[in-house]
């Protein structure tokens, strides 16, 4: 199936990274197979009771891809940021999607797509998680890819730090400040809309 | 907020973090110095953390997995699988996705069928996927979709078939303009399809409307030959989803089909031939001509049930009176639905036999212009004609698909049913003043009024309790003084304000729920219109007001911040708005309460007290009534939410259906709904 060899795919991370942006083009759907293939491994494993590291089949996702046993650290780098760039892309687009799907109709019928749609809760939160992102972007861009890296990107601490050429220390705290940040962020829009009651003036909600 | 104050706050905030939590509000106290925005600041953010917990620990890839999985209808355009290039995707099915695909070696396109590596992990049974595809594709008929190739690249497998511009007969019967002539072809063309496929010894087993397309130019094409049998194992993903694709273990193999067009052998699990497909047709044909299937209950299960041991509803009767042709169209559909094979047709050469002597009929009535019925005449309006001609019989079937109406669970069904009821339901108790009405007489007006919405809005009318009718009336009270301005709190409008919106904004409601074929529950109007349409006001988060919501959301439906104070912008996306959340909810959630719920709680969450519900009423999610009554066992932020939502929704009906006894000179506002729907 791959129409596109290693050593392409190595020098498509590179063009990417020079700021090439129809490599990332090429480079997403072969990205989006292999995150297909992890999240099915990811739920097989599970399946079985055992539980699976994602940051190990992120891994081998570009061994497989790269055809490197030991990888360039630059290149892998570039693998990580564009493969949670990309898991990022999806889920959100996903998200969106959800909220604008339609049900009802004549003779609905619920097929095995649907079936393991997200949830709306989840697909909210998402959204919600991907706005505050880009506000944080704004005023700390390195938070925001760290949270992309760790979060979308299923990668851990030491990963995340290598990837950004900073200390695993540095990972570790600004993963903190950016939790804080970001739960903050998406909290407040949610505690809103829990506060907001239909046509309750404050003194006649429900007592106790 | 700006780098260099967010640098500030960071400072802050990750020394306190560093501080074991006890030390850390005196520790922001003392850093802050005076300076109360960054305390007020970081300690929120320092709440905030602790609060998040495991908030995102658990990486998305895990937490998404199945979505992930199934995320291939994204695949992109211009992605090569095989020698075939991607176009766009253009549907789904049971196991796979549809693409529109160009074949760049002879330059045509093609309709390619991806399936899912891991539905059919199992090689005995891609082997034998393989294997009746290949038959499949031996199959040389005009009437039945060419395939052209069978392949795999890498762990996909897939296959290329001739593309089909045009309808499906799902679409068509959709479309309600098919014509007896379209049926008759329709089904005459089917017939002949399953005529080369069984005399191949090819059995299709899954024929419905879905799996049969008509081309612009009138040809109608089979779809997915043989390719049901590679749907046999249940894949993990779907073995606990009510989907109506139907799997039973058997001894002769694994069955596959659709609950409402397989036979009762196929769904008996007994050893189907061509026969099966018979039956199929002739639900499709009778789903073409009554545009509602022979077999239909409100689940799966009573579907099967009806299927097995009950005939259809007669479409067009046997009676004298009926016109002949109808006679001979309804006589080729028992045959078909015999729920014996060896009493049905035996062939499909046969039924198309039958067919084409009443299409042959109809044309030579139509050039001597005998009968009132020809091949033109519409599918829909074929059934008021046999009305005029027919007798009770034909009008009880009219009476039972009302009733097959009824209980489906189908929002336009409930809909229809819903204002048609509201029309006809005349009030209980004679309007007069409420004011007026001792305590007793107002409970018995809360309690007679209550039945009435109860029955409007389609619920199960439940004998209330003391305690409920006295919290309703509670609230009835609350409104009924607000029709002296005098009475009227701080947050109040005067009741007679929020009913003089009522023409402008029932029916935006309305329109809003008539366009997701949601039931619109009259219980809505009043609140709607009182909150949604509350003039804005701000507060320091942003704009007040249920449905006045984040800028993020009315964004979303196309209402700037700037705008968000604009009642005309805000009502319609606010309606749109519920509306959506409603549709999302789908069958499980027919009434308002079980969408605020929903809306300040989390999907999941509601859905989980509701299942603790199910358990006490199959009806639960129709009936207001039922989650007030069963609060106790429900959760307590639950509790006290429906404790408040339900009776304010019965409070907010009874006002707005009896304006005068509150002496609001103006319409019950259900009518504004119905003024609506009647101007269309």
């Amino acid at each position: 199936m791959m129409s596109v060899s290693a050593s392409s795919v190595t020098q498509l991370l590179f063009d990417w990274q020079q700021g090439d942006e129809s490599a990332l083009k090429k480079l997403t759907p072969l990205i989006y197979d292999e995150l297909r293939r992890i999240a099915h491994r990811y739920v097989q494993h599970e399946r079985n009771g055992h539980t699976l590291q994602t940051t190990a089949l992120v891994h081998e996702a570009y061994v497989r891809l790269a055809g490197q046993e030991k990888p360039e650290w630059q290149n892998r780098a570039h693998f990580f940021a564009v493969t949670a760039q990309v898991m990022r892309h999806i889920l959100i687009d996903h998200a969106r999607r959800r909220r604008y799907l339609k049900h009802g109709g004549e003779f609905r019928q619920v097929s095995i797509e649907e079936a393991s749609l997200m949830s709306e809760e989840r697909a909210r939160d998402l959204i919600a998680l991907d706005e505050a992102l880009d506000e944080l972007k704004n005023f700390d861009p390195r938070k925001s890819k760290v949270v992309e890296l760790r979060y979308f990107g299923g990668l851990s601490l030491e990963e995340t730090a290598e990837a950004l050429e900073i200390s695993v220390m540095t990972v570790r705290r600004d993963w903190r400040a950016a939790k804080a940040w970001l739960f903050r962020r998406m909290n407040m829009e949610q505690s809103l809309e829990f506060k907001l009651q239909l046509a309750t003036p404050k003194h006649e909600q429900p007592e106790g | 907020m700006t780098p260099e104050r967010w640098q500030r706050v960071e400072e802050v905030l990750q020394s306190a973090l560093d501080r074991p939590r006890a030390d850390r509000a005196a520790f922001l106290n003392e850093a802050c110095a005076g300076d109360d925005e960054l305390e007020r600041e970081t300690n929120s953010l320092v709440e905030a953390y602790d609060e998040a917990r495991d908030f995102f620990e658990e990486s998305a890839i895990a937490q998404d997995a199945l979505v992930i999985i199934n995320s291939d209808a994204q695949m992109h355009p211009g992605r090569e699988i095989g020698p075939y290039q991607i176009i766009k995707h253009i549907g789904s099915g049971g196991m796979g996705e549809v693409y529109l695909a160009r074949d760049p070696r002879l330059d045509r396109l093609v309709a390619l069928k991806v399936i899912r590596a891991w539905l059919v992990s199992d090689d005995a049974l891609l082997r034998r996927f393989q294997a009746e595809a290949r038959v499949a594709s031996a199959l040389n008929h005009a009437n039945i979709l060419t395939v052209y190739e069978i392949g795999q690249d890498g762990e996909i497998f897939f296959i290329a078939t001739e593309y089909i511009d045009g309808l499906t007969i799902r679409e068509r019967i959709r479309a309600a303009d098919l014509t007896l002539k379209d049926v008759l072809e329709i089904a005459g063309q089917l017939l002949s399809g399953l005529e080369a496929a069984h005399a191949a010894g090819i059995i299709h087993r899954d024929i419905k409307p879905e799996n049969v397309i008509q081309r612009h130019d009138g040809v109608v094409k089979i779809l997915d030959f043989g390719i049901a049998k590679l749907l046999e194992k249940p894949s993990p993903e779907t073995t606990s989803t009510t989907s109506p694709i139907i799997r039973t273990e058997t001894g002769v193999g694994v069955m596959l089909g659709t609950i409402g067009y397989m036979s009762p052998e196929q769904v008996r699990g007994l050893p189907v031939d061509e026969r099966t497909d018979i039956w199929s047709c002739g639900v499709v044909l009778y789903e073409m001509l009554a545009t509602q299937r022979p077999f239909d209950g409100k689940t799966n299960a009573d579907t099967l049930v009806t299927m097995l041991e009950r005939e259809p509803e007669p479409l067009f009767g046997t009676r004298a009176q009926t016109p002949a042709e109808l006679r001979q169209i309804q006589l080729v559909i028992d045959k078909a639905l015999c729920k014996e094979p060896a009493e049905r047709y035996q062939t499909a050469a046969e039924m198309r036999t039958s067919l084409e002597k009443i299409k042959t009929e109809l044309e030579a009535n139509k050039q001597t212009g005998a009968v009132a019925i020809s091949t033109q005449t519409k599918v829909k309006e074929l059934r008021s004609l046999a009305a005029q001609t027919s007798t009770s019989g034909f009008r009880r079937a009219i009476v039972m698909t009302m009733a097959a109406l009824l209980i489906t669970v189908m929002f336009a069904a409930a809909f229809v049913y819903r204002r048609y009821r509201a029309s006809t339901i005349p009030p209980v108790v004679a309007p007069r003043s409420y004011l007026q009405m001792s305590e007793a007489e107002r409970l018995a007006f809360v309690e007679a009024q209550e039945q009435r919405i109860s029955n409007m809005m389609g619920d199960r009318p439940v004998k209330l309790n003391n305690e409920a009718l006295r919290v309703i009336k509670a609230r009835v009270d609350r409104y009924a003084a607000r029709r002296n301005s005098t009475s009227l709190k701080p947050d109040e409008e005067n009741l007679r304000d929020v009913y003089a919106r009522a023409p402008e904004y029932v029916p935006v409601i309305a329109r809003a729920f008539a366009a997701r074929k949601i039931p619109i529950v009259v219980a809505v109007y009043l609140p709607m219109i009182e909150s949604a349409y509350r003039p804005c006001y701000e507060n320091e988060i942003g704009a007040k007001g249920l449905f006045q919501f984040l800028p993020g959301t009315a964004q979303r439906y196309g209402v700037s911040r700037a705008e968000m104070c604009d009642v005309n912008k805000m009502a319609p996306a606010a309606a749109h708005y519920i509306a959506d959340r409603m549709a999302e909810l789908g069958d499980d959630a027919q009434s308002m309460t079980l969408v605020l719920l929903s809306y300040n709680r989390g999907e999941n969450s509601v859905r989980d007290s509701l299942r603790q519900l199910r358990e006490t009423d199959a009806n639960y999610e129709r009936n207001f009534w039922t989650l007030f009554a069963n609060r106790s066992k429900l959760d307590q932020t639950f509790q006290k939410e429906s404790a408040w939502y339900v009776p304010q929704f019965f409070a907010a009906a009874i006002v707005g259906e009896n304006p005068d006894a509150f002496d609001l000179q103006m319409p019950a506002l259900s009518s504004f709904a119905r003024d609506m729907s009647e101007k269309r």
